[in-house]
């Protein structure tokens, strides 16, 4: 593989992971979250800082994702509080505030950005292809988490806290509990995905956690289908990959990539791939059952 | 008959609003207890009261021997008190089968643990359609609960009370805004469920129902009780008449 594609294909996986995780705090148990690139932040400054303090960088990743899940659990704590609106503002609200501190103080390298000490992996520095199958390997495992997860009563508890958290309630989900529960795992994986971002970047600046990436993250998991497992991934291979085939119209990108949200809002509102939608309801009629003759019902 | 709930001298005030004033009453093992009165008496509130909605200003709650007043609903919920919403509150996004499995696990909510416990086991599976065989719903099971009319999401909400494995089941308004027909399906089964001997309260506003059904009967008015007896006694209870159709006139 050519080292360009390799990099979009980190950039795409690295973004993958994001919205497979910003899914679950919004797609799956229903909360606003509009500040999800802080905790990717959190978790990129948290691994640089303990790697050129020397410490290892398995270790460093997971004090990304643990120091981005304990984030988490405070902005989950707030969100007992704060409902819909209130708690979408909030939460930009706190992604413009963490990029404020990574820009301003000199412990995150203020606006000069900060310098993470390169990877070196079986006694070579680290590769785009490392960090590819890496990033591969950490998109498989979430993918099983959720699996795992829609399986399970946690899972139910999710859906009752999203359906309706009075009806939740009365049939023994304490739904403060669970609310808490989504956004830690929402916000650590955020964390771990922030870790290795640094470390394949060598240099962070406070722009790549800023609020416009948050956005990003919420298109990639609306066009792709939210609540599901394929939206996500979907949703971030076709918005991740959008910018660099429009590299023609380069001017005109950001206007594409807007009118496509507001088309798909209109029309589609599930997403692409979402339940019921368009392409679901095809796939369902004409492709399911030829695969359910050959045995195997596909499942994604 | 045993006392199964004993509630004493609840009161639920809010601002200057005397919702519930100085409650006394009793649920027994078994019975069938309906609770009326005009719009605005307070049913809804003691409802919400007992199942920990809203946290009394003061008075206790016993269940069986054991104060619960002030508990959350979800610890009340899994204590065997089970209640419907006068407004139904489906997961719309859930089928009808899953709804009814999500009630099934009240015992499963342990946080991380739930975590990995499969829900869908074949015992959970038997047990939600058997009782989705009994409400009536076992051929629209695999229907979202956003696709189907309110009749069935009334009895959707009987199904996931039922499905908690309650010693009390509340029931509120069960028939508000269903057609005659609806309404007699209802009948029937909440009179199956007292065949069964299960202990429900009831509220209802239409008295025809509630003298069929009830083997007692509580009349609240401004928040207190102003009559408790049998269907008969209430009907002809001076101050009922007086609270339904208002004072008659001295002259």
């Amino acid at each position: 593989m050519g080292n360009y594609i390799t990099t979009v294909a980190v950039n795409i996986a690295v973004f993958s992971l994001l919205a497979l995780s910003l899914n679950i705090i919004i797609g799956y148990a229903g909360q606003s979250m509009m500040g999800h690139a802080a905790f990717f932040g959190i978790g990129a400054y948290t691994a640089a800082i303990l790697t050129n303090k020397g410490i290892s960088f398995w270790l460093a990743l997971l004090a990304s994702l643990i120091v981005s899940g304990a984030l988490g659990a405070i902005l989950g704590i707030i969100s007992l509080r704060l409902r819909d609106d209130f708690l979408a503002i909030t939460t930009i609200g706190i992604n413009f505030v963490m990029v404020a501190l990574f820009q301003n103080m000199k412990f995150f390298g203020g606006s000069l950005g900060m310098a993470v000490k390169p990877l070196t992996m079986f006694g070579k520095k680290a590769t785009p292809m490392h960090f590819l199958i890496m990033l591969l390997i950490l998109i498989f495992l979430v993918c099983m988490l959720i699996r795992k997860m829609n399986s399970s009563w946690f899972g139910l508890a999710l859906a009752s806290l999203r359906g309706d958290e009075g009806a939740a309630q009365s049939f023994g989900v304490n739904t403060n509990q669970y609310k808490i529960l989504a956004f830690i795992i929402g916000t650590s994986i955020a964390g771990l995905t922030g870790g290795v971002y640094a470390h394949r970047m060598t240099f962070i600046f406070s722009s790549s956690f800023a609020f416009i990436v948050s956005i990003s993250i919420i298109s990639m998991v609306v066009v792709g289908g939210v609540g599901t497992i394929r939206g996500p991934l979907v949703g971030a291979i076709l918005l991740g990959a959008a910018p660099e085939l429009l590299r023609f119209a380069d001017d005109y990108r950001m206007i594409l990539y807007g009118g496509v949200i507001v088309l798909m809002m209109r029309f589609q509102p599930q997403g692409l791939l979402g339940e019921n939608s368009f392409l679901m309801n095809k796939f369902n009629q004409y492709i399911n059952p030829l695969l359910k003759r050959k045995g195997g019902e596909f499942n994604a | 008959m045993r006392e199964i709930v004993k509630v004493e001298g609840l009161k639920m005030y809010f601002g200057g609003l005397k919702a519930i004033d100085n409650l006394d009453m009793s649920i027994y093992e078994h019975e069938t207890l309906g609770i009326i009165g005009p719009n605005g008496a307070g049913k809804t509130t003691l409802f919400n009261t007992i199942c920990g909605v809203y946290k009394p200003t003061g008075g206790k709650v016993i269940f069986n021997g054991q104060e619960v007043q002030g508990s959350p609903p979800y610890e009340i919920a899994r204590k065997g008190i089970a209640r419907t919403f006068q407004i139904s509150k489906p997961l719309h996004d859930l089928t009808i089968l899953d709804n009814v499995i999500a009630a099934s696990g009240i015992h499963e909510y342990t946080g991380i643990r739930s975590f990995f416990k499969k829900s869908h086991t074949k015992e959970v599976l038997e047990k939600v359609h058997a009782i989705l065989e009994l409400v009536g719903l076992s051929h629209i099971a695999d229907k979202k609960a956003r696709e189907v009319s309110l009749g069935y999401l009334r009895r959707l909400e009987i199904a996931r009370v039922l499905a908690t494995d309650p010693q009390l089941i509340m029931l509120d308004e069960p028939c508000a805004g269903l057609s005659n027909y609806a309404i007699n399906e209802i009948t029937e089964l909440i009179l199956k469920l007292k065949s069964q001997g299960k202990t429900i309260v009831l509220i209802e506003h239409n008295l025809p129902i509630t003298m069929k059904v009830c083997d007692r009967i509580l009349v609240l008015n401004y928040g207190q009780k102003i009559a408790e007896g049998t269907p008969e006694e209430v009907q002809h209870n001076k101050k009922v008449i007086e609270a339904y159709l208002g004072e008659e006139d001295e002259d």
